[in-house]
């Protein structure tokens, strides 16, 4: 077991290593902020001047070891636009991220496990028939689209919501559903299955047989068991869902790492994109590891061949 | 090989409307009205069903330039089919000899290969993507490389774990033992018997890839000016939705509509191939 | 049981949902003393000296004092300095207000101005805005109320790029460092800065000690709204109370809403088009002209701009010193255009427009379309901002024959417009001309206002007739209010809240 987490954990950070790298040469091949940093007049001279001054002249390699060394300091850099050290912007935007996502899970989970549940509950009738397109549509929904009529709706012609920013739990609402629908067919999807197998299993029938009703041996048994799969889907949706935040942080000006990503890329300020990718990868590949893990203590086959 | 089976009805169903998707998309020229970059700067922002005085109707109204937007959204069919086509393509293409290799050599090169997948898998896909193009440039066909570079992974780990899967059975054995050269084994033997999840994965790319050039076209990344692209329609009339909602309305609701009858395609051969 | 879990469910369900709803009331109350301003993007940073975006000098220019300011008229006017004189071409003398203090309480002092030049010329602060104070040498105390500047060479428009110039307090500087300096700053002027969220808003407070005066708000709200449409739909429903960058299909949507108004002014953007003299059809003057005579300037501004621009007859507003009224421009002729086209055998030429998404996209699709219209074929490149000027401040082969932007140094003088655009060796100008060179040149250097304008009246003369660029109009800084405000936006685009009040 242990050589196991051992193994997962040296895979995971060489991933991570290999983000890292890939990020970096992509970005510094799109080219340097300098020129988006000078008034129109500067000249060439000034223009080359602070080229040099920000380090932006020296070989690829030199900057890429410079950049791991400081990695190995725990040292992000200072971003080239706001002069502040990389670590303090990010602590500042990324509890928006995480609050969007964590609404979105909701979200996704509050429609998606109940409609799978019902789904798998009444199979072949008309309500599963019904329901897969319907949670399927939310998965075929661009979140720009939904997004901005939403906005629309919502916030312009009703006047309920908000129409963009984050000022209190009511701007929080219409992200999360737009995130939220892109995942939803996924959960519903894996309950569906998890259910059905359940359903299948030999403690149904045995507890039907003792008389108890079909609900309280959904209620009692059934969910629980098929909580676990359901469990190691959800941690891997996090990534997805951070990933997914881009957009809809951007329609909705929801100042989370997503949209700081995306205008640090515009502005070509390297240190800040590179710490936004190394932080959602990191997420990302913890949750794989702990759902890796996960099924490794359920399945004993994977735990004993170590 | 699978023997072929009666296609069920809604399959079938799905099928026609991808390819009355696909005739628009092919027939642009013949079915649109009006020339879809043809601007009248007079005749900015007009409502669906809008008279111009010159008797010409505009069915679906103009957009901010003044061009057709019934004549642009049939074009934008094109965008949106022709960058998932061809992006699906160069990921099979690259993806799959990647993942047959991996899983039948296996070694050192298949750790590598599946350690950059991991990399590039970590990385979110929109982010990916906004930086590739940030490194190539925005532009039809560079859209197609950064789609094709950056989607590559997800094929690779599919087939290499059905290459796996596959690997073990007893009549590639069999043609093993019988000398057959492994190019000739992943190709007749492999391949044909990993095309049913491949084709699962591929439909769900299909999908993602229509939302990506729309996504990214949006952001202003995708398909350039003046050419019509349904996300780029939809970014052009972000401004005026208040007030020109039919710019943001009909491309969102064509783009909806076909990656909701290409994902139910998918959801349909996912639940057959079980 | 189950009436009992309703009892405790329905309250709060009306509370979730109430919520939202509690929100407007308040914003309404407050609104007399607090003024919400959206803006199209977070401020960069809040140090004067670290950036070159608008965003975030529109913000702390209502932190900071400048050394010299611009009236409503546009003259240039003492704000920290009370006079200033030349002791030489290379030497200038300023004296200073001694009654100004800074938000922390300290004296402001000319050791405080002589720091500030000081730290924005140093090449290890790294300051972008350094290329324009870059003909300072040296900034050093020479009296109790005195400073006195010594210049590489003269220098026509020192006086207008010092208006850019903030003062920050030099013993609060090097206590605290740059970095926190950048995250807490503190200035002079009439409001101090108390609280930043970063992409979301930033929140100024009154500083009543200010010198100039108690400032009109106690409370200054900069919000960060990027869509055009969120910004419109704040003003209307009253979640803001100025839209800092209004769209002209927006402000002609308000034209009639009673609660609001549209504040506009002519500013020192021109709106211009570029052509480049040194690479493809575009090397050939004869195509240039006809390009310049294929664009129907009053369409673009009627019908795309909506009547909130005024057509220029060279590339400069008559907001910027060195503006010659009396060169005509080329006229909207296409049958004329198409002529010339086929007379220098470019019929059917291809010309790669290259733009990115900074630049008014309607406006480089019409100008695609009329271009079409004479008989050249024009193909749009699309690129993002940094390749853009990547590529345009690159080799003439790669920076396409024509772009198109909106050009503004902030100094109303000609010196920032066409030496950057157009000087031999530039890395603007795809263009050489050795007595243009000389012409700018010499206005750069002559003080005398008089020898200036005859010297820009020959540059403009050769512009026109080499047509590297054309001037397409003046543009105007459009803002959205509400009706009780008032205020006169400037044509420097200068954003000073104390300048504004409720009727």
């Amino acid at each position: 077991m242990l050589r196991h987490v051992a193994g997962r954990t040296g895979q995971a950070l060489v991933t991570i290593w290999g983000v890292l790298t890939i990020v970096f040469f992509a970005l510094h091949l799109s080219g340097d902020p300098t020129l988006l940093l000078v008034p129109p007049d500067a000249t060439a001279h000034q223009i080359a001047a602070l080229r040099h001054q920000l380090g932006f002249d020296r070989p690829l390699a030199v900057q890429y070891l410079s950049y791991l060394g400081h990695l190995a300091r725990l040292d992000l850099g200072q971003s080239l636009v706001q002069r502040l050290p990389v670590a303090t912007i990010l602590a500042a935007r990324i509890p928006y991220t995480l609050e969007l996502s964590a609404g979105a899970l909701l979200v996704a989970a509050g429609i998606g496990l109940p409609a799978g549940a019902a789904m798998a509950l009444w199979r072949g009738r008309w309500a599963e028939r019904a329901l897969a397109p319907l949670v399927l549509a939310g998965q075929s929904l661009p979140t720009f689209w939904s997004g901005i009529l939403m906005i629309l709706l919502f916030g312009v012609v009703l006047g309920w919501l908000p129409t963009s920013g984050a000022q209190g739990f009511a701007s929080l609402i219409m992200p999360a559903v737009a995130l939220g629908a892109l995942t939803m067919s996924t959960f519903a999807r894996m309950m569906r299955v998890a259910m059905l197998d359940e359903l299948g299993r030999d403690y149904v029938t045995a507890g039907r047989a003792r008389g108890l009703s079909l609900g309280a041996v959904v209620l009692r048994h059934v969910l629980r068991n098929a909580a676990i799969p359901v469990v190691t889907v959800a941690a891997l949706e996090i990534g997805n869902l951070m990933a997914g935040a881009v957009i809809v942080e951007t329609v909705f000006a929801w100042p989370g790492i997503g949209q700081l990503a995306i205008q640090s890329i515009a502005s070509r300020d390297f240190l800040v994109v590179q710490a936004v990718v190394l932080f959602v990868s990191v997420v990302y590949v913890l949750c794989s590891l702990l759902a890796d893990l996960a099924y490794a203590v359920i399945d004993p086959r994977i735990r004993l061949s170590g | 090989m699978r023997t072929i089976r009666r296609v069920p009805p809604g399959i079938l169903a799905l099928l026609a409307l991808l390819g009355a998707y696909g005739a628009v998309a092919l027939g642009a020229p013949w079915i649109a009205p009006h020339d879809p970059l043809h601007q009248s700067l007079l005749l900015r922002l007009r409502p669906p069903l809008y008279r111009a005085p010159s008797g010409t109707v505009f069915w679906l109204g103009t957009d901010d330039v003044g061009r057709d937007l019934l004549s642009r959204v049939i074009f934008g069919a094109r965008a949106s089919l022709a960058v998932a086509v061809l992006s699906v393509s160069v990921s099979l293409l690259v993806g799959t000899p990647l993942g047959l290799l991996a899983g039948w050599f296996r070694g050192w090169a298949a750790v590598a290969i599946l350690r950059i997948v991991d990399s590039v898998l970590s990385i979110p896909a929109i982010l990916l993507a906004v930086l590739t193009v940030a490194v190539l440039g925005p532009g039809f066909f560079d859209l197609i490389l950064v789609l094709g570079l950056t989607r590559w992974p997800r094929y690779t780990r599919v087939v290499y774990g059905q290459t796996l899967q596959v690997a073990t059975r007893p009549f590639i054995r069999a043609a093993e033992l019988a000398g057959a050269r492994p190019a000739r084994i992943l190709l007749r033997h492999v391949l044909p018997n990993i095309a049913g999840p491949l084709l699962v994965v591929a439909t769900t790319e299909f999908g993602l890839m229509i939302l990506f050039e729309a996504g990214l076209s949006f952001l202003g990344l995708g398909i350039q000016p003046p050419t019509p692209s349904w996300g780029s329609i939809m970014s052009d009339g972000r401004q005026y939705v208040d007030r020109a909602w039919w710019m943001t309305v009909f491309p969102g609701l064509c783009l909806f509509g076909l990656v909701l009858c290409v994902n139910l395609l998918g959801d349909r051969l996912r639940d057959d191939s079980r | 049981m189950r009436q009992r879990l309703a009892l405790l469910i329905a309250p709060l369900m009306i509370g979730l949902f109430a919520a939202p709803l509690l929100a407007p009331p308040a914003i309404a109350a407050a609104a007399k003393t607090t003024l919400t301003v959206d803006l199209a993007n977070d401020a960069a940073t809040l140090d004067p000296q670290l950036q070159w975006d608008t965003d975030s000098y529109t913000v702390y220019r209502n932190i900071f004092d400048n050394l010299l300011t611009r009236d409503s008229q546009g003259k240039i006017v003492p704000q920290v300095a009370t006079s200033w004189h030349y002791t030489d071409p290379r030497t200038i003398v300023f004296n200073l207000r001694t009654d100004i203090r800074f938000q922390d309480g300290a004296k402001l002092t000319p050791a405080d101005v002589a720091f500030s030049i000081r730290r924005i010329t140093d090449p290890k602060f790294r300051s972008p805005q350094q290329s324009q104070f870059d003909v300072i040498r040296s900034a050093q105390v020479t009296g109790p109320a005195q400073v006195t500047l010594h210049l590489k060479t003269p220098y026509a428009p020192l006086l207008a790029q010092l208006v850019k110039l903030s003062i920050v307090p030099k013993a609060y500087v090097e206590k605290v460092g740059n970095t926190a300096f950048n995250q807490h700053p503190i200035g002079s002027g009439p409001y101090r800065l108390k609280q930043w969220q970063h992409g979301v808003q930033i929140v100024l407070a009154a500083n009543d000690a200010y010198w100039g005066g108690k400032p009109p708000f106690r409370t200054v709200i900069f919000r960060d709204v990027p869509a055009d449409s969120t910004r419109l739909a704040d003003l209307r429903t009253g979640r803001a109370d100025i839209d800092h960058q209004m769209t002209a299909d927006d402000a002609k949507a308000i034209m009639h809403d009673k609660k609001l108004q549209v504040l506009s002014t002519p500013t020192e953007r021109v709106g211009y088009l570029f052509m480049n003299a040194a690479f493809g059809p575009t090397k050939n003057v004869l195509v240039r002209r006809a390009i310049a005579m294929a664009i129907d300037r009053k369409t673009i501004i009627e019908a795309l701009l909506q009547g909130y621009a005024k057509p220029v007859n060279i590339l400069l507003t008559p907001a910027s010193f060195g503006y010659v009224p009396d060169i005509p421009a080329w006229p909207y002729d296409p049958k004329q255009a198409r002529a010339l086209i086929k007379k220098a055998g470019a019929a059917g030429a291809h010309l790669t427009f290259l733009t990115s998404p900074s630049y008014n996209r309607q406006i480089t699709e019409a100008i695609q379309q009329m271009l079409d219209d004479v008989g050249l074929k024009v193909s749009i490149t699309q690129v993002d901002q940094p390749t853009f000027l990547r590529r345009r401040q690159g080799p003439p082969a790669g920076a396409g024959n024509l772009s198109q932007g909106l050009w503004s140094c902030a100094c109303q003088d000609a010196d920032g417009v066409i030496w950057p655009l157009f000087h031999s060796g530039s890395i603007w100008s795809k263009y050489s001309n050795p007595a243009f060179d000389k012409a700018v040149d010499a206005a750069r250097t002559t003080l005398d206002p008089k020898q200036r304008l005859a010297d820009y009246r020959t540059a403009f003369t050769i512009l026109h007739r080499d047509v590297p660029g054309i001037g397409l109009y003046q543009a105007y800084a459009i803002y959205g209010a509400r009706r009780q405000l008032q205020w006169k936006p400037t044509p420097n685009e200068a954003f000073f809240v104390k300048d504004m009040r409720w009727k």
